[in-house]
């Protein structure tokens, strides 16, 4: 009944060959048209959904205090920067950075645009730490005493040690997801900014965002050629032809171009981990192809009397229902990520990945049979007779008599991973690091180190204050809980310094106060504390404060300076402080939220192991589904998963040994691993069946059989598989290349159980649907 | 469309050919020189400060002024907000550009008089968006700091305004005031700058000023009001003057460092 349905399907296909071919290439334009229109976004805030409240949160804090991810360089002079090269370096860097593209000139900071406030002896003072034009050896002694007396400065944008200071430079929003350019127009510039003693170090949060978008694009234009070659050489290998090489290719290329296209139609931004997004599709959409040919070669083989609709009409008629359930159960593992992922980078590589499979499935049943049909029956010498086998036949038929004759050992070493495996998945580690997303010695990792390592650090968590009325902020009362806060987060560990409004509010009272150090402290009278302000825009610049009070000062933005970017650091870090807001703070008249990106980092990463768990448990069950309904047998079902599911545990043995984090790229793995590697169970149960209960050999003969056909295609599958995910380990962006890495050694295990333990356990176990014939 | 054309072209052609009967910018700048102020005034200014989220400060302040020979002497007292009243900020602009002008400021919590550091003539007065020197200047146009050249005859508001393109004598005084050019629409009639627009010294625009509801009270033609938009920081800055009073003649001795003290 099924079959002859099917028939009618595949005699319908094959003789509107053309016109499906036409409509294929068609749609293929249509969707890559807008390739063009894809944007990069590689900001951290990337990682949460618009609609989050952290996020939205974050940036109302932003627009309100003017807080911006910027460029950091680092001018380093090992004998001190306070000299007068030296400090003309800053000045000429700081006016060159402002005539930069995308760079805000107004928010260029450096020890040549910020203000130095001095208690003179007629009043306060609040100009620039020097004049360019002034600049001589005793004027460069004065700005270290002044850097001295100014506390905010010191460690924040001169090291302690005084032989490195910070241009910190802000972009314009316009720039957003077009940090690249910034990126490369600072890097340029640095090129040719030459000093001798001088070395310059560019990083923070907005170089990082503008590197990655060129890493990854350099990184793309390495990985997919480099993927597509092994994929032909594979394939090469396996059938020795054009059209083998040539057809599974073209449906390749449709499945990443679709799914990519619709991505740039659909307005989803490309995330740095989509850049593994076309190398895994590449690995995966091939096997529908391969085994199409493999199917149709081994038919013109053994039936050389056929012509090549009958021949086409024949391989897709057995192959339809293998490659449509593998495709289902590999399409499940990616929208397993797409429903318990909570971050749009990987929920959108779950939903193009499934995509991606589902537009290789299309194509695999209507474009390879009408394309094959432009074509006259050929056999491949990889398929010389129906019975000669070649040293790939050859090897899978000695491994399926070593499984013969020794299934209880098989299954004991199972048991034996199962264990390990439990055991590292307990002791599985959460973490992530934006700058682990480059290579050690990359030159961006160099300069956060050195920044890292000589400032206070390129990481920021802000805290958000929040009074009920106009001028609260005013009071000592509110002021002094503010520095109660930055003292306190201070001791945390990573965090090395502070800046917030009550440093300000210090500095004024000590400069009205002679410059008398004891007065370096907070008033004990609010209408001072406004009148500071008020003589302070005598002579400072109005927006001087913009970034840590707002303009009713109501509000106010302390910033904290974190050395360490790592999630482990941040959550410590925003535990602690949190349990001090809420015994101290959030009272009727002062509240306090954290911000920035810590508590950003921490809000999201901290969902990641979760996401993992739950990702891996509905792929898993979904895979259950699909194969127990396919099979019509829960046995049969579960079964299937075995060898996935002891993939998996292997892998988070292996994660443990090799101490690899549980990251935005390895936390994909499991859902993959399992979408992908159960489809060697699949066929092999399938063919099992087919050659017990509806054949009705022998175990012994049905093991002969199974090894020699399918066992071989599977083989060539795998091959395919752990090559493609194998050229992410390529990958320079070791997020993709640990998760490349991880997915092959997973899929090597699936493969490996499904050759060895499947047939192992259908031996001793012998479930009843392979036994039960249908007639 | 087409007549918009026509009449833009008869417009420009009717700008151009004035153009050579048009005072020159000097003798508008000198002019302006020549008005009334009054030798002392008394009035309210009201303070609307609002930076670019739409924020507002606003503060009420009894400003005095005077005349001492060519000098010029302000004193301002701050009433509200109360967290600031009794503050005071007393200036002596001195008529020589040579000469350091003196500031002082009174924080009355901290019951001192403060000097405040001779700031650049370009430096933003108390958190405004006007300058030192505009404040000093009100609405004359500088004698002294720029090239100017006669651009043509626009109306604002319906008077008519001469319009003069001004450009810093040197890079100096460019720094100086913050300025690489300007423009200044000046009333033919009254001779006081009705509206300007300043560009940074990069070139980008920076503020436009608008003086409005300009009426003659007690003989003297006074400005009500001056609008300042900051186009860089999006900051805004409104200056409304109430119960202006030329008449009574004010005493030398508001114009002290006691008096700051004092109060009104």
């Amino acid at each position: 009944m099924k079959t002859t349905k099917a028939h009618k399907f595949f005699n319908w296909v094959t003789s509107y060959s053309k016109p499906i071919l036409i409509l294929s290439f068609l749609v293929f334009v249509a969707s890559v048209i807008s390739l063009p229109k894809l944007t990069k976004d590689t900001r951290y805030e990337a990682f949460l959904p618009p609609q989050d409240s952290v996020l939205i949160q974050r940036n109302q804090l932003k627009e309100t205090f003017g807080l911006k991810d910027p460029m950091v360089i680092a001018i380093k002079n090992e004998r001190g920067i306070f000299n007068e090269q030296s400090l003309h370096i800053v000045h000429d860097l700081s006016e060159k950075l402002k005539a930069i593209p995308g760079i805000d000139p107004d928010q260029v900071r450096s020890l040549s645009t910020e203000n130095n406030v001095v208690g003179t002896d007629f009043g306060l003072l609040v100009q620039p730490f020097f004049e360019v034009e002034e600049l001589n050896a005793d004027q460069a002694r004065s700005v270290s005493e002044a850097i001295d007396n100014f506390e905010l400065y010191r460690g924040s944008l001169v090291s302690e040690d005084k032989t490195t200071t910070l241009v910190i430079a802000e972009m314009l929003d316009s720039y957003n997801l077009k940090q690249h350019e910034v990126y490369n127009s600072i890097q340029d510039f640095l090129e040719d900014f030459k000093h001798e003693g001088h070395d310059f170090y560019l990083a923070g949060e907005g170089a990082v965002s503008g590197y990655l978008i060129k890493y990854i694009d350099e990184d793309a234009m390495r990985t997919n050629p480099f993927a597509g070659l092994v994929i032909a050489l594979i394939l090469i290998f396996a059938y020795r032809t054009v059209r083998g090489v040539v057809i599974p290719n073209l449906m390749v290329l449709a499945s990443v171009g679709i799914a990519l296209g619709l991505m740039a139609f659909f307005g989803v931004d490309f995330y740095v981990i989509t850049n593994g997004l076309p190398v895994v599709l590449i690995a995966i959409a091939v096997a529908d192809g391969i085994h199409i040919m493999g199917e149709y070669y081994e038919l013109a083989a053994k039936y050389p009397r056929l012509n090549q609709k009958e021949l086409v009409i024949k391989t897709m008629l057995s192959m339809w229902r293998p490659i449509t359930i593998t495709s289902i159960t590999t399409i499940a593992g990616f929208l397993s990520i797409a429903f318990s992922s909570y971050m749009p980078p990987m929920a959108f590589f779950g939903i193009f990945g499934g995509i991606g499979v589902a537009t290789a499935l299309v194509y695999a049943l209507f474009m390879i049979p009408s394309a094959l049909m432009l074509l006259k029956p050929q056999r491949s010498k990889a398929f010389k007779s129906a019975d000669t086998l070649d040293v790939f036949g050859r090897l899978m038929v000695r491994l399926g008599n070593a499984v013969y004759k020794k299934p209880k050992t098989i299954i004991a070493l199972a048991i034996a991973i199962i264990v390990l495996g439990i055991f590292g998945a307990l002791k599985l580690q959460v973490n992530e690091d934006r700058i682990a997303n480059f290579q050690k010695d990359e030159p961006i990792v160099q300069a956060d180190a050195i920044i890292n390592n000589r400032t206070e650090g390129t990481s920021y968590l802000d805290i958000l204050i929040e009074t009920p009325n106009n001028e609260d902020i005013f009071k000592p009362e509110n002021l002094r809980k503010i520095e109660a806060l930055q003292r306190h987060v201070e001791t945390l560990p990573k965090v090395q310094g502070s800046t917030s409004i009550v440093d300000f509010v210090k500095k004024m009272n000590q400069s009205v106060n002679e410059d008398d150090k004891d007065f370096y402290s907070i008033p004990d009278n609010e209408a001072l504390i406004s009148q500071f302000f008020l003589l302070y825009s005598a002579s400072g610049d109005p927006t001087d404060f913009d970034n840590y009070v707002d303009y009713d000062y109501r509000l106010a933005n302390v910033r904290f300076r974190s050395n360490s970017g790592e999630y482990l650091d941040e959550r410590v870090i925003v535990e602690q402080t949190q349990r001090y807001l809420d015994k101290n703070f959030n009272t009727s008249e002062i509240k306090a939220t954290q911000s920035g990106k810590l508590a950003l980092d921490v809000h999201w990463i901290g969902k990641l192991g979760q996401s993992h768990f739950v990702g891996a448990a509905i792929a898993l069950l979904v895979v259950l589904i699909v194969a127990a309904l396919s099979f019509r047998s829960m046995a049969g079902g579960v079964l299937t998963i075995v060898p996935v599911l002891i993939s998996v545990l292997f892998i988070y043995t292996v994660m443990g040994v090799l101490n690899i984090w549980l990251a935005v790229g390895t936390s994909m793995f499991a859902a993959i691993a399992i979408g992908v590697g159960v489809d060697f169970a699949v066929h092999t149960v399938d063919r099992f069946k087919h050659l017990l209960a509806e054949k009705g050999l022998s175990l012994q003969q049905a093991f002969q059989e199974f090894f020699k056909s399918a066992g071989r295609a599977l083989l060539f599958n795998f091959l395919a598989l752990a090559l493609g995910f194998g050229v992410l380990m390529t990958s320079s962006v070791p997020p993709l290349n640990q998760f490349g890495f991880l997915v092959a050694v997973a899929v090597m295990v699936s493969f490996i159980g499904s050759m060895t333990l499947l047939p192992a356990l259908i031996l001793v176990t012998k479930p009843k649907l392979f036994f039960t014939s249908k007639k | 469309m087409k007549t918009i054309f026509k009449m833009m072209a008869l417009l420009m052609a009717v700008g151009t050919m004035n153009a050579q009967d048009l005072p020159d910018g000097q003798t508008i700048a000198e002019k302006t020189y020549e008005r009334n102020e009054g030798n002392s005034v008394k009035r309210t200014l009201i303070m609307e400060l609002t930076d670019k989220r739409g924020k507002t400060r606003v503060r009420e302040t009894t400003a005095l002024r005077k005349y001492f020979g060519e000098e010029r002497r302000l004193i301002i007292f701050y009433n509200t907000p109360t967290s600031v009243k009794g503050t005071a900020f007393l200036t002596y602009d001195y008529p020589s550009a040579e000469v350091d002008d003196d500031q002082w400021l009174y924080l009355p919590a901290l019951r001192k008089t403060r000097r405040i550091s001779a700031s650049n003539r370009g430096d933003y007065f108390l958190g405004t968006d006007l300058t030192y020197e505009d404040i000093k200047l009100e609405t004359k146009i500088s004698r002294d700091d720029y090239n100017y050249k006669t651009i043509g005859k626009e109306t604002i508001d319906g008077h008519e305004c001469y319009v003069i393109e001004a450009t810093p004598k040197d890079d100096d005084i460019a720094k100086e005031l913050g300025y690489s050019k300007a423009k200044f629409w000046v009333d033919a009639k009254v001779w006081m700058m009705r509206k300007s627009e300043s560009w940074d010294i990069a070139g980008n625009p920076l503020k436009t000023v608008n003086v409005s509801d300009i009426r003659e009270i007690q003989g003297i033609w006074t400005l009500h009001r001056i609008d300042v938009q900051n186009h860089k920081t999006k900051h805004k800055t409104v200056f409304r003057f109430e119960d202006i009073d030329y008449s009574t003649a004010l005493s030398d001795d508001y114009f002290t460092e006691e008096a700051l003290v004092d109060g009104l």
